[in-house]
């Protein structure tokens, strides 16, 4: 049988709004990936986890334009530290339009804004992840 | 019925079936036969009397109109200030503190998880000292200011504010605000699976601080039942009043249990509400006048209340967050207008409006007074506060309020199935409601069927308009992090200890501990410091997976 693909998700920091997790987790769901949802983390907890669960992919949530940038470069650290840069990592939720370059240049591979079509996110998920 | 007629005239129309928001079919045209079984004096009466449908108060907004209450809270207290201060020229008459989220779960700036975390979603306030510094110059003996919380920082919050007034000066009986904590909140909206929350002990010290407030601050409202949460993290209307009705029964019950001599209209009086106001025009007025008829029945058949204001339901309204489209930003203050128009023709108490922003960043000082200006448009040129309740008898409204009261009720029973709203929270059958509502709107969005301007239909492939966006400062937390070490070293630390000693043994008696929690305010014990003590003894109040990193 085909190993399923697998997504660790997170909620970044302290933030407590949700509900796109929830969506998106459904659809990875629906979609035939494997879901190792962790709810609220910290970048070193994620980049630990993304190790000990062996995931293929690391998709993080955060509605918080404020912090997003400052704690998705400390989540790209740990990835760099725990040797995971083959992994394939995804940001949903809230960053300045302006920022979403820096988030690219810091190894993200692929930003879903509020609104992006959920089965967007799991082709795009199917399509690049690593094999 | 000769007016009837139109209804069996078959045309054809734009869709197969037109439904509200939650899903209840709406016919072409309504006529008397809609409200047939109406009974005016019962079912809604004039304003200010019994079941209150039309309003609180005999006059409404002729008398005085709603409170221009906006929520914010940036940066560090200081910066917070000079928002409020331009906020108060602008004209805002009520002010409501956007706390950050490492101050509101418990974190000092200098704790490890709070790195880069404070000053995010609002202002950092870890001590007495911020809460002198954000109000610094402003006249809190005139204006009235919402502490809001969610969590295990409720008590500590509002006593901070609390102790501002009495060091101002201002006789504690005097003190006009609420606290907006609601302990089921975050239990409501979170997946308790992933992120545990200790609802039984929010709800002891939410009650802690109704009984306090009951006989000590007497205009303190000391909690606003947030059944906005709820609506911004997926259910409907009907079920964000069935719920709100079903968590403020179970505070009741809370504080009743203690059997301490409060009867409920020594406490009930200061309750406050706080709904969402959402795209659905008619349903959300409807919502409104429901959740009053709906509450007064409760207070009247089931607790027998006296005190008529025990029957009133206060409420405050937030226009719908979610509701916000990061495409096309600027199409969101549309959306926001009419959302306070509906609650305008609703009889709200005070208002919320949220900024075109919203949906990228805290508002800048630019969208903030276009919040400002939305409500003082209303409130000065369109004349909506001239009358009140000026849908009541509409064929349609009438028929509607009466559907959504009755899908509330119907959902109050299924909560009271699963044991109640608290019960409910705890085993996470209500989240998982929250949930599934949420899946369905999903659905219709993607489908479609739901049209989402900007999003889903209208859309654009270049942004149309240009908008500055905030920043939070760069430089906070390590601010915030020389503010408390020099808090540190100019208090007394044994007053400190004395009164973290005190919170420790009213905590674990069983205790009020609100006269603990304005002691230890007072020699500027922190936020974390007091945390440590309930996390101590009700276990962690953040979420789990944070646990990893402590």
């Amino acid at each position: 049988m085909e190993r399923k693909i697998r997504v660790l998700t997170a909620k970044l920091g302290f933030d407590m709004h949700n509900r796109g997790m929830s969506v998106v987790n459904r659809a990875l769901r629906d979609g035939g990936t494997e879901v190792v949802y962790i709810g609220n983390q910290f970048p070193e907890g994620i980049a630990e986890t993304a190790l000990q669960e062996d995931v293929d992919v690391i998709g993080i949530s955060s509605l918080n334009s404020a912090s997003s940038l400052e704690l998705m470069e400390r989540v790209m650290d740990m990835i760099k530290k725990k040797h995971l840069e083959d992994r394939l990592v995804i940001f949903g939720g809230i960053i300045l339009p302006d920022d979403v370059p820096k988030l690219k240049e810091m190894g993200v591979n692929e930003y879903f804004p509020p609104g992006s079509n959920v089965d967007s996110i799991v082709s795009y998920i199917k399509e690049n992840v690593p094999q | 019925m000769e007016a009837n007629k139109s209804n069996i005239v078959k045309r054809k129309e734009r869709k197969e079936v037109f439904t509200t928001s939650s899903g209840i079919p709406i016919k072409r045209i309504y006529t008397p036969e809609d409200v047939a079984d109406l009974d005016y004096n019962r079912d809604l009466g004039l304003s200010g009397e019994d079941p209150y449908t039309r309003g609180i108060y005999p006059t409404m907004y002729r008398g005085k109109l709603w409170t221009i209450r906006q929520f914010g809270g940036l940066n560090a207290a200081e910066a917070t200030n000079d928002r409020y201060k331009l906020m108060y020229q602008m004209g805002v008459t009520g002010f409501a503190i956007a706390i950050d989220d490492a101050s509101l779960l418990g974190f000092d700036p200098d704790s490890p998880e709070a790195e880069d975390e404070v000053g995010v979603g609002g202002v950092s306030v870890f001590s007495l000292k911020d809460m002198e510094d954000m109000f610094d110059g402003l006249p809190i003996d005139k204006i009235s200011t919402a502490v809001i919380q969610a969590i295990n920082t409720t008590c500590p919050h509002t006593a901070m504010y609390l102790a501002l007034a009495e060091n101002r000066g201002i006789d504690l009986r005097d003190v006009d605000g609420t606290t907006e904590g609601d302990p089921c909140s975050f239990g409501g909206c979170m997946d308790l699976k992933v992120n545990p929350a200790p609802v039984r002990q929010l709800m002891r010290l939410c009650g802690d601080l109704v009984e306090w407030c009951a006989i000590n601050a007497p205009k303190w409202h000391p909690v606003s039942f947030t059944s906005y949460n709820y609506r911004e993290a997926g259910v409907n209307a009907y079920q964000e009043i069935g719920g709100l009705v079903a968590s403020a029964v179970d505070l009741i019950e809370e504080v009743l249990s203690r059997d301490r001599g409060l009867t409920v209209d020594d406490f009930v009086p200061h309750y406050t509400f706080h709904l969402a106001s959402h795209n659905d025009f008619f349903e959300e007025i409807a919502k409104m006048r429901a959740a009053r008829r709906m509450w007064c029945k409760i207070m009247t058949e089931r607790y027998n209340a006296k005190d008529p204001r025990s029957k009133m339901l206060r409420f405050h309204i937030q226009t719908a967050g979610s509701s916000l489209t990061y495409q096309q930003p600027l199409n969101n203050a549309i959306r926001v207008a009419y959302q306070i128009l509906a609650a305008s023709l609703s009889g709200a108490q005070s208002m919320h409006a949220c900024s075109y922003d919203e949906a990228l960043c805290i508002p800048t000082e630019e969208s903030a007074l276009l919040s400002i200006r939305t409500q003082q448009i209303a409130q000065h040129e369109i004349n909506v506060t001239n009358v009140v309740d000026p849908l009541g008898g509409s064929y349609f409204v009438e028929s509607l309020t009466n559907e959504v009261e009755k899908k509330a009720w119907e959902y109050m029973e299924e909560i009271d199935k699963h044991g109640g709203f608290v019960e409910a929270v705890e085993s996470g059958w209500f989240r998982a409601e929250v949930e599934k509502a949420e899946m369905k709107r999903e659905d219709e969005v993607r489908s479609g069927e739901r049209e989402v301007v900007g999003v889903n239909c209208f859309k654009m492939t270049e942004e149309p308009y240009k908008v500055s966006f905030f920043r939070r400062d760069p430089q906070l937390v390590e601010k915030q992090r020389a503010k408390l070490q020099k808090l540190k070293e100019e208090r007394d630390d044994r007053e400190v200890e004395k009164a973290l000693e005190e919170l420790r043994q009213v905590t674990e008696s069983g205790e009020n501990v609100m006269p603990a929690v304005m002691k230890a305010l007072k020699v500027y014990t922190t936020i974390g410091e007091i945390s440590k003590v309930w996390k101590s003894i009700f276990g962690p109040i953040v979420p789990s997976g944070l646990a990893m990193t402590m």
